[in-house]
């Protein structure tokens, strides 16, 4: 056998064997010992260990044979067991020291150990769990969470929050949005709930999202950095390679809204969420009328200005309203 | 001293996707077919040490040197250079640019290529490899529903993942023969 050939085999096995529960110190002593004989066996573990991950990717699309009769628990290849992690984090848990930001400009922030949190219309707010993961609310958004030994759990009562999740590969971390339920190890992602419409938009790193019916996931889809997964009833759109429009998603965390050939109307919904007094587009024609460009979320005025400027709309404002017409 | 951490993300973002041009460089100018995976390992061991003192900052063009310089060292040893060989890959520097579109795969594609390496699976290894990857069984579940032995999974597994892994990162192109002189410049792999 080439030494190619010697390397690549010793390689495979150490990599599925690290998959296993059985994975123990003296393994990994063994297996230090084996990295550092070589760099070849180093670069052969690698190579392998890559595209083996990569390779995850197929888990989104179910299996090309028959599925069997009993549903397996779902099991992330690439889950790692870690028995500290578990003491670490109830230390963590207990221990936590408080997140300062002195930033003016950053929304206020609160510490978590299970508690509900709220923005009011206009408003952010971060949330810091003690692992450093943190939950940043957009408006109008409600959250509860719950960190267990066992799990990071978050439900999106409502709104959108974007989600930057410390990795801790026995402690996933969940979110619950309407019949989804979202989770990841260790990622960022933004998850916005629009009545039964659940948008998950992945900046970065992996997420797994759930349908669930009667408490029992029914279909999954795994999506990566860069796509957005629309789910609404049983039906579920992905949008792969849409690292533009994830961008755009979130532009809210930086107090901006991001349109790219929206029509008004939807852009004025957005506007309305993050302020008291409503934008209203009269006739169909103009609400049909499609606009880009990105604007202070909190400031309506500027984008109206532009709509009387730019494209000769009529402006009536009122106490509560600011009416647009053609 | 560059971490180990930092160390091997370079070489799995920077260097693995560079692995279908490097093969296909090593069997145009080498001579024996069954040499080619080791003179790749080679390169990677070297490439991979080289940067331990510092991450090169032009990824592929230390990569290639580093093959170039290899062959050239092995041709010697193995008493089988000639000179023409050798003026040929002094070339390198400058035929390495048709290489840089084949870098950074987007999510999509990068699916795409696993969808094409397990088409090319034996049905056996792909079931397997499904079962693993799709299902999330472990060895032992997977030989439990099976009705094989654990060993024969994990024997099939590991063929699974070294197909998979040569299928992904392009190192399978066809064998080109050694064109001294008159490289295909267009070529496809």
């Amino acid at each position: 056998m080439s030494r190619a050939e010697h390397a690549a085999d010793r390689a495979a096995r150490w990599v599925l064997a690290q998959e296993e529960e059985s994975w123990s110190a003296a393994d990994q002593a063994e297996f230090d010992a084996w990295l550092s004989e070589s760099d070849g066996n180093r670069t052969a573990y690698l190579r392998l260990r890559h595209s083996w991950r990569e390779a995850d990717r197929i888990s989104a699309l179910g299996r090309s044979l028959p599925e069997p009769a009993e549903r397996v628990a779902y099991r992330p290849p690439w889950r790692r067991y870690v028995p500290f992690g578990i003491a670490a984090s109830i230390v963590l848990a207990l221990g936590g020291t408080y997140l300062y930001r002195p930033e003016a400009l950053q929304p206020e922030t609160e510490q978590v150990l299970g508690a509900s949190y709220a923005t009011p219309v206009g408003s952010r707010k971060i949330i810091a769990f003690t692992d450093g993961s943190k939950v940043e609310l957009n408006t109008a958004s409600k959250v509860r969470t719950a960190v267990r030994p066992k799990s990071r759990e978050v439900w999106l009562d409502q709104g959108e929050a974007f989600f930057e999740v410390a990795r801790k590969e026995d402690q996933p971390f969940i979110v619950y949005a309407g019949n989804r339920q979202i989770t990841v190890l260790g990622t960022k992602f933004s998850v916005r709930r629009d009545g039964e419409k659940v948008t998950v938009s992945v900046l970065e790193g992996r997420v797994r999202v759930d349908e669930i019916e009667q408490g029992q996931a029914v279909r999954f889809a795994v999506i990566v950095g860069g796509d957005i997964a629309i789910a609404r009833g049983s039906a579920t759109l992905v949008a792969s390679h849409s690292e533009q429009k994830v961008e755009d998603a979130l532009a809210w965390r930086r107090g901006m809204l991001s349109f790219d050939r929206s029509n008004l109307g939807e852009i004025a919904t957005e506007f309305n969420r993050y302020n008291a007094k409503k934008l209203v587009v009269v006739d169909p024609e103009t609400a049909a009328l499609r606009i880009g460009g990105m604007f202070p979320s909190n400031d309506p005025d500027a984008f109206v200005r532009v709509l009387s400027e730019a494209y000769g709309l009529k402006v009536e404002e009122t106490p509560t309203e600011v009416r647009i017409t053609n | 001293m560059v971490d180990d951490e930092a160390l091997n993300e370079w070489f799995c973002r920077e260097v693995l996707p560079l692995e279908g041009p490097l093969t296909r460089f090593i069997r145009r100018n080498w001579r024996v077919a069954d040499d080619v995976m080791d003179l790749r390992h080679d390169v990677y061991e070297r490439a991979f040490t080289g940067a331990r003192k510092e991450l090169p900052v032009n990824t592929r063009q230390y990569l290639f040197t580093i093959a170039r310089n290899h062959l050239i060292n092995s041709a010697k040893r193995a008493r089988i250079v000639s000179f023409e060989h050798v003026a040929d890959l002094e070339t390198v520097d400058s035929d390495i640019d048709l290489f840089e579109a084949e870098r950074h795969l987007t999510a999509r594609e990068s699916l795409r290529r696993v969808l094409a390496g397990l088409e090319k699976l034996s049905p056996r290894v792909r079931e397997i490899v499904e079962l693993r990857k799709i299902e999330g069984l472990t060895p032992q579940e997977t030989a439990d529903r099976l009705g094989i032995g654990k060993d024969a999974v994990s024997g099939q597994l590991v063929m699974g993942m070294k197909a998979l892994a040569s299928h992904m990162l392009g190192g399978t192109g066809r064998v080109v023969r050694p064109r001294y002189g008159a490289r295909g410049r267009g070529e496809q792999s």
